[in-house]
């Protein structure tokens, strides 16, 4: 679960669009609060020091220290509804000449009024303050100048900007989360179009292998993908239809000879025979047993060399030396047919000695039960800078084209109905070809004007 | 002649028993390969036709056993793959010969007699005959009722073949090793043809018929009683 969790290229879009959304909140919320903090500040000072104007033009018109104690009720009663303004004013040795109740002031008062300052500071009770200090002159020239301050408290500012930052936080992380959840919606819209492929896909199966997987309808991105594996399934259903039409040529191949084999004894086992009876049909079933062997032992070879299993023993071999060997070997058929068998050039090949006399063999007596009685055989070895080339060429009926390219398929015959005693189960010509690919060469034949040609190329550089 | 069988298939092992019995050897058979290499270090075998796959022992390492024990009596095997390595391991080990499944049984009784004799080999003969036949070897002549026949020289080695092994049946597939060097089956009746046309030199117009057809088995020469 958690490995595919990681995987998930939804979870990890969701968790993408989240993390960029908190991130650009989180700015937002940062630049809100800064400028209504500020805002407040400035609201304080232009409140703060519109008093402390008032209180310096209020004590210029004071011009006696009797006007000081008048001064006090128009104070009063000018802040009057000022809730949270404090007031106080000092005369210049320090002693206190006006203070609005409660009024609550660092002690060194005098120093920061001198300096004209604006300061925050908290409490005992842990209120915070926000103070502005000057300088006022009396009216009475005669009189040292005064020390004012307003300050006033900052607690319902900072009620409000919590509840405000809480409520921001609380809108951030909803959004937040929103956006993750749209996220997460959007990238499964997104990768729909992948889901369709996979149960596309799903719906494939061996029975079902023209199916294709739809290019036109989905993404640019996931087309190419799309198409590759089209094309891979294109190759699959090749490969496929091969193996089950060979499957049932097998199946067809190995039929008759059984079903010959049990008719014939069970017929032989039906009544009492003589010994010579009971001799013959024995010898015609091994002679069966020994077709259905071989035929056997020629589609382990070429199920080895499908799965590329078949590694020539490499070594130098003399073909025309081969050739003399085999036309030796065929000598009987080819002198009680009267065919001229001629043998031309020369070359040596790196390769295994063995299987290329066997896909010489194969051609040669595939070339003698296709020649007419009179007819000749032509074998040609040449060599060019890359390759040798061996043809047999053999006289008789020409080919019709549409068969040659499936002369080396395993069991194929130009005349289905056609098949000798004695003849192969066509699989020489199959055998042949897999001889030469496993040598990095390949085979190939033409037929054109009663010349049947077949041709195998082979590397001389393996 | 006493041979050993070493084969745990029962039905194989049966119809070797049968068919090396009835082609004149003493055999025994034994089904595992323990028992196999205690019955070749104790009883007195001219030949062991050893399966490599056995239970308890395998084929390969009886031999091993035998081997290293001073036995030298020759050791066939016979295996259902046709593997490369295979080969090369028996013989490495010291085998004397090879034959995958399935086989002829008339190919497996030809190597038998072939490995048997290979100890006892005494001298050479010169010329070799059956009834009025007569083959010389050294001046490659062959005369038959003081007729001289022409062979060629293939035909030659074919008649020389049947006659150094007379009352033997030869398979087709051992004809055409021995005398051409093909050691693969050929899909065609090369070789039918050639004994016929062998047989129409040296028995036509002869009595008695000296080379015979054993359908599904090969062909031998002998002197029918």
């Amino acid at each position: 679960m958690s490995a595919g969790w990681r995987k998930s290229i939804t979870f990890r879009l969701t968790l993408l669009f989240a993390a960029v959304s908190t991130t650009v909140l989180l700015l937002l919320g940062l630049l809100v609060g800064t400028l209504v903090e500020r805002h407040f500040e400035e609201l304080d000072m232009e409140l703060l020091t519109g008093k402390i104007e008032l209180l310096q033009s209020a004590l210029r018109k004071v011009d006696s220290n009797r006007g000081i104690d008048a001064l006090s009720a128009k104070l009063d009663e000018s802040l009057v509804g000022h809730h949270g303004l404090a007031v106080a004013v000092l005369s210049a040795e320090g002693r206190t000449l006006y203070a609005t109740a409660g009024a609550q002031f660092p002690d060194d008062i005098r120093t920061r009024a001198k300096r004209g300052l604006t300061s925050v500071w908290t409490d005992a009770a842990n209120r915070s303050y926000r103070g502005v200090f000057a300088e006022a002159r009396i009216g009475d020239a005669s009189l040292a100048p005064t020390v004012v301050a307003v300050s006033t408290e900052l607690s319902h500012h900072q009620h409000f900007m919590y509840s405000f930052k809480q409520a921001l936080w609380s809108v951030m992380a909803a959004a937040a989360l929103l956006t993750g959840l749209l996220g997460w919606f959007a990238a499964r819209r997104g990768l729909a179009p992948l889901r369709e492929i996979r149960q596309r896909a799903a719906e494939i199966t061996a029975a079902r292998l023209d199916q294709r997987l739809p290019v036109d309808a989905i993404p640019a991105e996931l087309a190419e993908v799309a198409a590759t594996l089209n094309e891979m399934l294109a190759r699959l259903q090749d490969s496929f239809r091969r193996l089950s039409d060979f499957s049932s040529d097998l199946a067809h191949e190995l039929r008759t000879p059984v079903a010959n084999l049990l008719t014939q004894t069970q017929v032989t086992l039906s009544r009492s025979r003589t010994l010579a009876e009971y001799n013959d049909v024995l010898a015609s079933n091994v002679e069966e047993f020994e077709r259905l062997s071989r035929m056997i032992a020629d589609m382990l070879l070429l199920a080895k060399s499908d799965n590329d299993l078949i590694v020539p023993h490499r070594e130098p071999v003399d073909l025309p030396a081969e050739i003399r060997g085999l036309a030796e070997f065929y000598d009987a058929l080819l002198d009680e047919k009267g065919i001229r068998l001629s043998c031309a050039g020369a070359g040596l090949v790196s390769g295994d000695r063995l299987m290329l006399r066997r896909a010489l063999s194969n051609l040669l007596s595939n070339a003698i039960r296709h020649t007419p009685a009179g007819g000749h055989i032509a074998i040609r070895v040449a060599t060019d800078e890359a390759a040798l080339t061996l043809s047999v060429e053999n006289s008789g009926l020409t080919i019709p084209q549409q068969h040659l390219p499936r002369l080396f398929d395993r069991f194929y015959r130009v005349d289905a109905s056609r098949r000798r005693f004695g003849e192969g189960a066509g699989l020489g010509l199959a055998i042949t070809r897999s001889i030469a690919r496993a040598h990095g060469g390949d085979a190939s034949v033409r037929s054109e004007r009663g010349l049947t040609t077949f041709e195998i190329r082979l590397p001389l550089r393996p | 002649m006493k041979i050993l069988v070493v084969e745990d298939e029962p039905k194989t092992g049966s119809y070797l028993h049968q068919g090396l019995t009835e082609a004149g050897f003493v055999v025994d058979l034994v089904r595992d390969g323990h028992d196999g290499l205690h019955l070749l270090l104790s009883g007195s075998y001219e030949l062991a036709i050893l399966d490599v796959m056995l239970p308890s022992l395998d084929g390969w390492q009886v031999l091993q056993g035998l081997r290293k024990a001073g036995k030298e009596l020759p050791v066939l095997f016979l295996t259902a793959r046709d593997e490369v390595d295979d080969r090369v391991k028996g013989l490495e080990l010291g085998a004397d010969d090879y034959l995958v499944k399935p086989f002829a049984f008339s190919e497996l009784l030809a190597r038998v007699r072939t490995l048997l004799r290979r100890g006892s080999r005494s001298k050479e003969p010169d010329t070799l005959r059956a009834a009025d036949l007569e083959v010389d070897l050294m001046r490659r002549r062959v005369v038959r009722s003081g007729r001289r026949i022409d062979l060629t020289s293939k035909e030659f080695a074919l008649l020389e073949l049947l006659l150094r092994r007379q009352g033997e049946v030869l398979p087709r597939s051992l004809i055409a090793s021995q005398v051409w060097d093909m050691n693969f089956d050929s899909d065609t009746n090369v070789i039918e043809v050639a004994v016929r046309r062998l047989r129409a030199k040296v028995d036509d117009g002869f009595v008695p018929k000296l080379i015979h057809t054993i359908r599904g088995m090969g062909y031998v020469l002998e002197v029918a009683e």
